[in-house]
């Protein structure tokens, strides 16, 4: 306890200085801006400002890139109620009742128990994450080869179960993800694969032009086919601050949301919009009132908005303690992390302990300013709003270009982020997810690494994998994760709040 | 799902037909000691059942109504289909003609022939945008763009 005490303390020295907390608070702003515009989400955000955090330090990039993460969680909320556009993924629910809330004149209260309901949800799961990350990391310290590969299994299969639309497809896109991992060199066989004597290929496809195609470009382009219209509320935000009566109504959602999101976080796969959906679906099966839902009933915005907030928080314990991204996000922060030369995993926080808690206690300070930060600037959102669409998207792509450029100074990965921009684009049209196959991306060389280092280890006998008790509870969890849609019926439950 | 699934589906098998043919070439080893193969390969054999699956599933429910794939006209198609190739031309572009020059083509491209807004309307606006983008992530940012054939002026 003394010791977790400790360590808090060094994560303020850290986060506090004025150097970080100027990367925290530019984080946390891009963040919510990116939140608010539809199109662009923080996945590519996150892999757009990744070049530009190459000369600072490890902390400062990783508090900035974790800000621009949990800020969007914030904005997102803004255009769910004022416009009932997502701003992103986690924040689709909100617009259902959220901006119900807002035609009946109430988009103030839908904002502000929003803004604290994330505030609140975000607070409870950095604190857990203080308690939690440390033992989790310890527990890890026990896991070999056979141990991670389950592990990454259960990831992959659990973003699969949760991801939208088919589960098939969610599998391919996860196997087509590994595939691709295995361009460029097999570092035990000292031997190039799948490269064809392209140049461009010897150094394997890397994330975060993949993710910027798959997730920046491809929206432009599907927006630029259906042309979205978007009706701008008129009405003066006002009252941003619930009554008593709202609150009343809210705290146990937030409550709830909060506990649900974090844990929902921290599983593999897992994360903040499948919490959102999830919140939003118990609020409703529980409410005195649940024909108020749809309706503008406002515990139908603070559970979902907490939820999605410790969903993020959540998130950062796989990957900061196991080395394992939850999804596609904290896929694109591992990047980020090996890019910076540090290797996520149980040892990091013995490694590098001024990233770890520096990282955690930003996050503290990062959701006290969006709580200050967003309230009073909602207007502003506003108007980035009104921005049109015309001058936008060719923003986003110039961003992307330059963004995939500067990754290493080289036209290769801006034509890999435009050929996955393409295949995105493609895939959202035929319905297939390309979380999966983000994260199966970023997973395969440590999974294919830990496979082949378990069989030699096992000296050829696959039984190592279900012989260790840790590894055999993973790979029980991915097989039922598999068979239970395909007994039950499968029941979605990304559709579950559409019901 | 219909056509689209046995478009898609069939691509996916005859890609997952490739990589096996590639990884075996790599060379599968055997369990004792996995090659550099061995794992593709049998992800691409469940990858490619999964895609029949897909296909064959197309042909049992084909009254499904295809929600994405509602007429989206030629007009929209050729725009993306434009903006696509723009973007292609200013990769194979950035490093002969430099950050500057290609920049300003797109947008005034972008702006004026494909949202065919007025053209010092798009000048104006590519100028802007080139000078603000180079300020933020060259002088601030410091990332190093493709000066090009401007590489001899000194900024």
């Amino acid at each position: 306890m003394i010791e977790i005490l400790q360590n808090v303390g060094y994560g303020f020295e850290v986060a506090l200085r004025p150097y970080n907390l100027m990367y925290c608070f530019f984080g946390v702003l891009i963040g919510t801006l990116v939140g608010v515009l539809p199109g662009l989400g923080p996945a590519a955000a996150i892999a757009l400002l990744l070049p530009t955090t190459f000369h600072v330090s490890p902390v400062s990039a990783t508090i900035m890139l974790a800000g621009i993460f949990y800020g969007a969680m914030y904005g997102g909320s803004t255009t769910s109620i004022l416009v009932n556009i997502p701003g992103e993924a986690a924040s689709v629910v909100t617009c259902i009742d959220g901006y119900q809330m807002a035609r009946k004149g109430r988009a103030g209260p839908a904002l502000g128990i929003s803004a604290f309901g994330s505030f609140i949800a975000g607070t409870f799961s950095v604190i857990a994450l203080t308690f939690v990350g440390p033992f989790l990391a310890n527990i890890a310290l026990a896991f070999g080869p056979p141990e991670y590969f389950s592990l990454m299994i259960v990831g992959i299969t659990v973003l699969t179960y949760l991801s939208s639309g088919s589960m098939i497809k969610s599998l391919m896109m996860a196997g087509i993800g590994l595939i691709l991992s295995g361009v460029g060199m097999d570092t035990i066989a000292g031997k190039y694969r799948f490269t064809f004597d392209i140049p461009a290929l010897l150094d394997g496809v890397g994330v975060v032009p993949v993710a910027m195609g798959l997730f920046g470009i491809s929206e432009v382009l599907m927006n630029l086919e259906t042309e979205i219209k978007r009706d701008l509320l008129t009405t003066k935000v006002k009252n941003l601050f619930p009554s008593l009566k709202d609150w009343g109504l809210s705290i146990w959602p937030i409550i709830r949301g909060s506990v649900l999101g974090f844990f929902l976080g921290i599983i593999p796969g897992g994360g903040a919009v499948i919490a959102s959906f999830a919140s939003y679906a118990i609020e409703k099966k529980i409410a005195k009132n649940p024909e108020e839902f749809g309706k503008g009933a406002i515990q139908g915005v603070a559970g979902p908005e907490s939820a999605n907030n410790a969903g993020a928080g959540g998130s950062f314990i796989p990957l900061l303690t196991l080395g394992i991204p939850a999804n596609p996000v904290t896929a694109i922060l591992l990047g980020a992390l090996m890019i910076h030369g540090l290797t996520p995993g149980p040892l990091l926080i013995k490694d590098a302990p001024d990233l770890f808690w520096g990282t955690i206690v930003s996050m503290y300070i990062g959701n006290g300013m969006l709580l200050v930060l967003n309230l009073p600037l909602i207007p502003i959102w506003v108007k980035v709003l009104k921005v049109p669409y015309y001058l936008l998207y060719p923003l986003i792509l110039l961003f992307c270009l330059i963004g995939a450029y500067s990754l290493d100074n080289n036209v290769s990965d801006v034509i890999i982020m435009l050929v996955f921009g393409i295949l995105g684009f493609l895939m959202k049209k035929y319905r297939y997810d390309g979380a999966p196959l983000i994260l199966a991306l970023v997973l395969g060389q440590k999974l294919e690494t830990s496979l082949r280092r378990a069989l030699i280890m096992s000296h050829g006998a696959f039984s190592i994998f279900v012989t260790r008790p840790i590894s055999l509870a993973f790979l029980i969890t991915a097989v039922l994760l598999l068979i239970v849609p395909i007994v039950t019926g499968r029941k979605k439950l990304s559709t579950l709040a559409e019901e | 799902m219909g056509k689209s699934d046995r478009v898609s589906g069939s691509f996916w098998f005859l890609f997952c037909l490739f990589i096996i043919y590639e990884s075996y070439r790599l060379g599968l080893g055997n369990v004792y000691q996995p090659g550099p193969g061995f794992l593709f390969f049998w992800t691409g054999i469940v990858v490619a059942i999964m895609s029949l699956i897909v296909v064959l599933q197309s042909f049992s429910s084909q009254a499904d109504e295809e929600a994405r794939e509602a007429p989206t006209g030629k007009r929209a198609a050729i725009k993306v289909i434009l903006v696509l190739v723009s973007l292609f031309v200013y990769a194979a572009l950035m490093e002969y003609l430099g950050f500057f020059i290609v920049t300003l083509l797109l947008f005034m491209f972008l702006l004026g022939v494909i949202e065919k807004k007025k053209w010092w309307f798009a000048v104006v606006v590519s100028v802007a945008v080139t000078l603000f983008s180079y300020l933020i992530f060259e002088t601030a940012l410091q990332s190093q763009l493709p000066k090009g054939i401007l590489s001899s002026l000194r900024f």
